[in-house]
């Protein structure tokens, strides 16, 4: 279906035999126009991305190579790779990291298979529906400074939670100091991030399903397929590509929390619920050193990068065609 | 605003022709008067909180008075949020797009003059003697860097032992604990009766000095080259020690350590779950809006073997060296100085870095006393570019000597070490 | 009449646990904004406020300039969405249709702007906004915007170009209709789920940004939204009835564009474009 691979002459087909030269010269314009569209087509996006986004990142892992000093007219010392070295025998770096995983690693799957459940159950007309989706929506718009807040107060010592499992439950003793232990600490971050971005891949599920063959889905029910099996053969084809975009964004999204662990622990206590990006803005804006917070926004920057290709290869389109 | 704005582009374009004209590269040295009008802007935390007592203050009252006074200047106050007010500064140092004038966290200061944005006001006001004794010693030390001063305090507050009747009451006391033995042996009194005794939000320099220094310890030596042999000292580890006891038996909770879903201690106080508290003058608003039934005892912090010694907070004024209205910014920080701009200010919430009227700041609201009593003796922490990172080796340090896992004398000796490399201008 | 299905009524009931899940701390939020002067959250949680008052949104709403900050927060996510939406579908367009060199080189270098944190260009873009004169502007707001959305954006819309069946694309081709018909005629009525998705998220991202806008608008004539309400924020403490307050109203916007947007979630793909 690509316009540069008809350059036999079945391309050149629709014109009629015996056209005369002219027009074969305009032709050739047409296919120069038709061999340009491409690139005019991702021109304005392009050339806007490589000047605010490229240029800044380029700059940015220069300055990773430096003990940058902010002032312009300073000189800044060249350190090489000092900072990434400094980096991989950092221990609270390491700490951080493996944070920021776990937290990756544990609001992912509950985000994409709640997210798809409720997609699928909000995907048939009905005048309820809007009223759903908004509701679900509402985390999602809320802000996250707000959000955290409320997450922090609701997992205090005395707080709602505590409250509940405690007094009405009876499961607990409900004095479970949450935030004052690494782990716990961590379930409600995660808690915090599964809440707020169920919406968010609801949305996306909600439009893809919206592409799946009703004619598929009537033939398999004919077939006797069940519901699992009827999802399995034709929802999930069909919709893989978003499952494949959503499963990429919120890996990127996990290892890049930040304003949550920030308002919720401040890392603490201790520095054990320190994420990368926390540990970076503090490296970076607390204590001036943008040189190794550079490093370690470059070091994490690498690491998803490398886990969305892996994705994206490995995962790739059922029709055979490469993602990326 | 926008009329002062269109104003402050035409003036802008006039210096510059007029800079021009003149040939100089440098700022005029009549800047800022009717021929050569101005514009310079201050950025601040001032509107912040959704009271606009202290920003109507400055736009209605003191800055007109100040135009007045000098016409041909014109000040355009910012807000920004305080919490982001750092980040804000520091990209715009590195793209050189600083203001002229900035309402300083303390700590940021002596950050700031070493990376060399800040002018030295010492060298530059010839008046800056006079100026500086006017100020309580231990804001205006918040200013010095290098043996040159970059700021003038503008704001102050310290912290003092807050206490509530019902828990003086549960001890047995008919008044707050002036020594560290009353201290603890209220803690004792209050075993049993559900008061924890008294509780802190973190270890670092602003939780732990009122501690350190009352006890009559110190955290470097006066001219901050060391810290190794002060913070460790037996004075020093002795006041910390007094706190892990306290820590240990139960009456002081794991909010200290970093637990940030224990009660906090604007909320614990008045509720009855706290018995005693460190806090600045600002906790007067917040109860008097949430808890107003709660009356809050205020009195200094108890005293040990160095007496009753506090740590200093507040703001400074610095004026920033890639400013080219040097000398009318100069002009505005005078103006912060004077009796009426520190009076109105204090009419407004915040306190007065002037000693000398002290007794015009109680007679707008008593409790100012405890505080300015406090502010005479109160000393400011490492005024040093690392100050903050201090914060972070203090808790990560001291954090397991309050777990029991280390010794208070180790956890300093560590911490004072690590402060070292920080004194000896290392990152 | 038709039967109420069994299966109807469970999935309603699981609806109605998910979304009560979903919006109770939401409900806590609109609760403390009408309480005077919520300096902390109380405990017990109190769900209904007593005094209820709405002092908190009379001060949010006369704030001196609040009006304008709406409307500068209006303006730039708006021009934002729209330029955003564009430019990344004709990118995504011309990835799923077009074979050509470096195309996923491209797209990979796409993803880049995907994985690093935004914070660290903070200050290499403060830099290049001074040197393009866009410093203390919306304008400097909107470029940096698009920039920032069109990662992800392209990502999300080319799945769905590459599922527009290429049977269409040919049929109008052999009809004679150019690249840039093809897309506008074609492909983007087709893939109006994707563009509404892309809209609500790219609109949501604008109006909510706040480290950018904080960081280069000075004039508080221009000051945005986010950064209003981040200043109702106290050094010491804060009224979180008035942030909340503060927060609800400037929520309502994008709602509206949600429930304007989230109907063309409903429409087919290929609504009788292709027979057979």
């Amino acid at each position: 279906m690509s316009l540069l691979t008809d350059s036999t002459p079945a391309g050149s087909a629709s014109l009629p035999a015996g056209v005369p030269t002219p027009a074969r010269r305009r032709m050739s314009q047409a296919r120069l126009r038709s061999l340009a569209t491409p690139y005019l087509f991702i021109a304005p996006g392009v050339i806007l991305f490589a000047v605010a986004i490229l240029y800044p990142i380029a700059q940015a892992v220069q300055i990773s190579l430096f003990d940058w000093k902010i002032i312009a007219s300073a000189t800044s010392d060249f350190l090489g790779i000092a900072n990434y070295v400094r980096a991989f025998q950092d221990d609270q770096f390491w700490l951080s990291l493996a944070n920021s995983g776990i937290y990756m690693l544990f609001t992912v799957p509950p985000q994409i298979i709640l997210g798809l459940v409720i997609a699928s159950l909000l995907k048939r007309k009905s005048p309820a529906q809007p009223v759903f989706r908004v509701l679900f929506y509402l985390p999602v718009v809320t802000s996250w400074v707000v959000v955290s807040l409320l997450f922090k107060y609701l997992f205090a010592d005395a707080g709602l939670l505590n409250f509940t499992l405690g007094d009405i439950l009876h499961l607990t003793n409900g004095d479970t100091s949450w935030l004052a232990n690494r782990w716990t600490a961590l379930i409600a971050i995660c808690a915090l991030g599964i809440w707020k971005g169920i919406g968010w891949s609801m949305m996306i599920f909600l439009a893809a399903l919206q592409g799946v063959p009703q004619a598929l889905e009537e033939a398999a029910t004919m077939d006797g397929a069940n519901r699992w099996q009827r999802f399995r053969a034709v929802t999930v084809p069909a919709i893989w590509p978003a499952l494949l975009f959503v499963t990429v964004m919120l890996v990127i999204g996990g290892f890049n929390v930040f304003t949550s662990v920030l308002l919720m622990t401040n890392g603490g206590p201790g520095g054990q619920t320190e994420v990368v990006l926390t540990y970076m803005y503090q490296q970076a804006f607390t204590f001036l050193d943008f040189g190794y917070g550079s490093a370690l926004a470059v070091i994490l920057a690498v690491i998803v990068f490398v886990l969305s290709v892996v994705q994206l290869r490995v995962f790739r389109d059922r029709s055979g065609q490469d993602l990326a | 605003m926008k009329r002062s704005a269109q104003l402050g582009t035409i003036a802008a374009l006039a210096a510059s022709i007029a800079l021009v004209a003149s040939g100089c590269s440098s700022a005029p040295a009549t800047d800022g008067t009717a021929d050569n009008p101005v514009t310079i802007t201050f950025w601040g935390a001032y509107g912040n909180g959704g009271n606009s007592t202290q920003q109507d203050a400055l736009n209605k009252t003191l800055i007109p008075e100040f135009e007045k006074e000098n016409p041909g200047i014109k000040v355009t106050y910012v807000d920004v949020p305080y919490d982001d007010l750092l980040q804000k500064l520091t990209t715009s140092a590195a793209g050189d797009e600083l203001p002229d004038l900035v309402r300083a966290d303390l700590g940021w200061v002596p950050q700031f003059a070493d990376l060399g944005v800040l002018t030295p006001l010492s060298d530059t006001m010839s008046d800056f003697a006079d100026l500086s004794k006017a100020t309580y010693p231990g804001s205006l030390a918040t200013n010095l860097y290098k043996g040159k001063y970059y700021g003038l305090p503008l704001d102050t507050n310290t912290r003092v032992y807050i206490t509530s009747k019902a828990a003086l009451t549960a001890a047995g006391m008919t008044k707050p604990p002036a020594t560290f033995d009353e201290f603890i042996a209220m803690a004792k009194a209050l075993h049993g009766t559900g008061i924890t005794a008294f509780a802190d939000g973190g270890l670092g320099a602003w939780n732990i000095s009122p501690w350190i220094w009352s006890g009559g310890g110190a955290i470097t030596d006066d001219k901050l080259t060391t810290a190794m042999g002060y913070l460790d000292s037996p004075k020093s580890v002795a006041a910390v020690q007094m706190l892990v006891d306290l820590y240990k038996s139960g009456d002081i909770p794991n909010l200290i350590t970093g637990n940030a879903g224990a009660t906090s201690t604007s909320d614990g106080l008045p509720k009855g779950v706290y018995g005693g508290i460190l806090d600045g003058p600002w906790m007067q608003g917040v109860w008097s809006g949430q808890y107003a039934d709660f009356k809050p005892i205020y009195a200094p912090v108890p005293a040990g073997a160095g007496g009753s010694v506090s740590v200093v907070g507040g703001e400074d004024i610095v004026l920033t060296a890639s400013s080219k209205h040097q000398q009318a910014a100069e002009k505005f920080i005078r103006f912060t100085q004077t009796d009426q701009f520190q009076l109105e200010m204090v009419k407004t919430g915040q306190m007065t870095v002037m000693p000398a009227l002290a007794d015009q700041e109680t007679k707008v609201a008593d409790f100012y006393s405890t505080f300015a009593g406090q502010l005479k003796t109160a000393k400011s922490r490492l005024a040093i570019p690392g100050a903050s990172k201090v914060d972070t080796i203090l808790s990560t340090e001291l954090t397991p000597a309050f777990n029991g896992t280390v010794s208070v004398k180790d956890a300093l000796s560590k911490a004072a070490s690590q402060i070292d490399e920080l004194l000896k201008g290392g990152k | 009449m038709s039967r109420i299905q069994p299966s109807t009524v469970l999935r309603y009931a699981a609806l109605t646990v998910g979304a009560a899940i979903m919006i109770t701390p939401f409900l806590y939020m609109v609760s403390t904004s009408f309480k005077p002067q919520a300096f902390v959250l109380s405990n017990p949680p109190q769900f209904i406020p007593n005094p209820a008052t709405l002092d908190n949104y009379v001060q949010a709403l006369t704030t001196q300039n609040f009006g304008l900050y709406f409307l500068n927060s209006l303006i730039v996510a708006a021009v934002s969405t729209a330029l955003s939406v564009l430019f990344s579908s004709m990118m995504a367009y011309a990835f799923a249709r077009f074979a050509f060199p470096g195309k996923e080189i491209i797209f990979r270098v796409l993803l880049i702007g995907l994985v690093v944190p935004a914070m660290m260009l903070i200050i290499p873009q403060f830099i290049l906004a001074k040197q393009l004169h866009l410093l203390d502007s919306l304008a400097g707001l909107v470029v940096f915007y698009v920039a920032g959305s069109l990662a992800l954006n392209t990502f999300l819309m080319r799945g769905f170009f590459e599922s527009i069946p290429a049977e269409l694309d040919q049929a109008m081709q052999v009809d004679g209709a150019n690249a840039w018909t093809r897309y506008w005629r074609l492909a983007v009525p087709l893939a109006k789920p994707a563009i509404a998705t892309v809209t609500i998220f790219t609109f949501l991202a604008c109006w909510d940004e706040f480290a950018w806008s904080l960081t280069i608008i000075n004039d508080p004539l221009k000051r945005t939204l986010p950064v209003a309400i981040q200043l109702f924020q106290g050094q010491h403490s804060t009224q979180w009835g008035l942030v909340f307050a503060a927060s609800l109203i400037a929520v309502i916007p994008v709602i509206i564009v949600f429930l304007v947007f989230q109907r063309y979630f409903v429409q087919g793909l290929t609504s009788g474009a292709v027979k057979g």
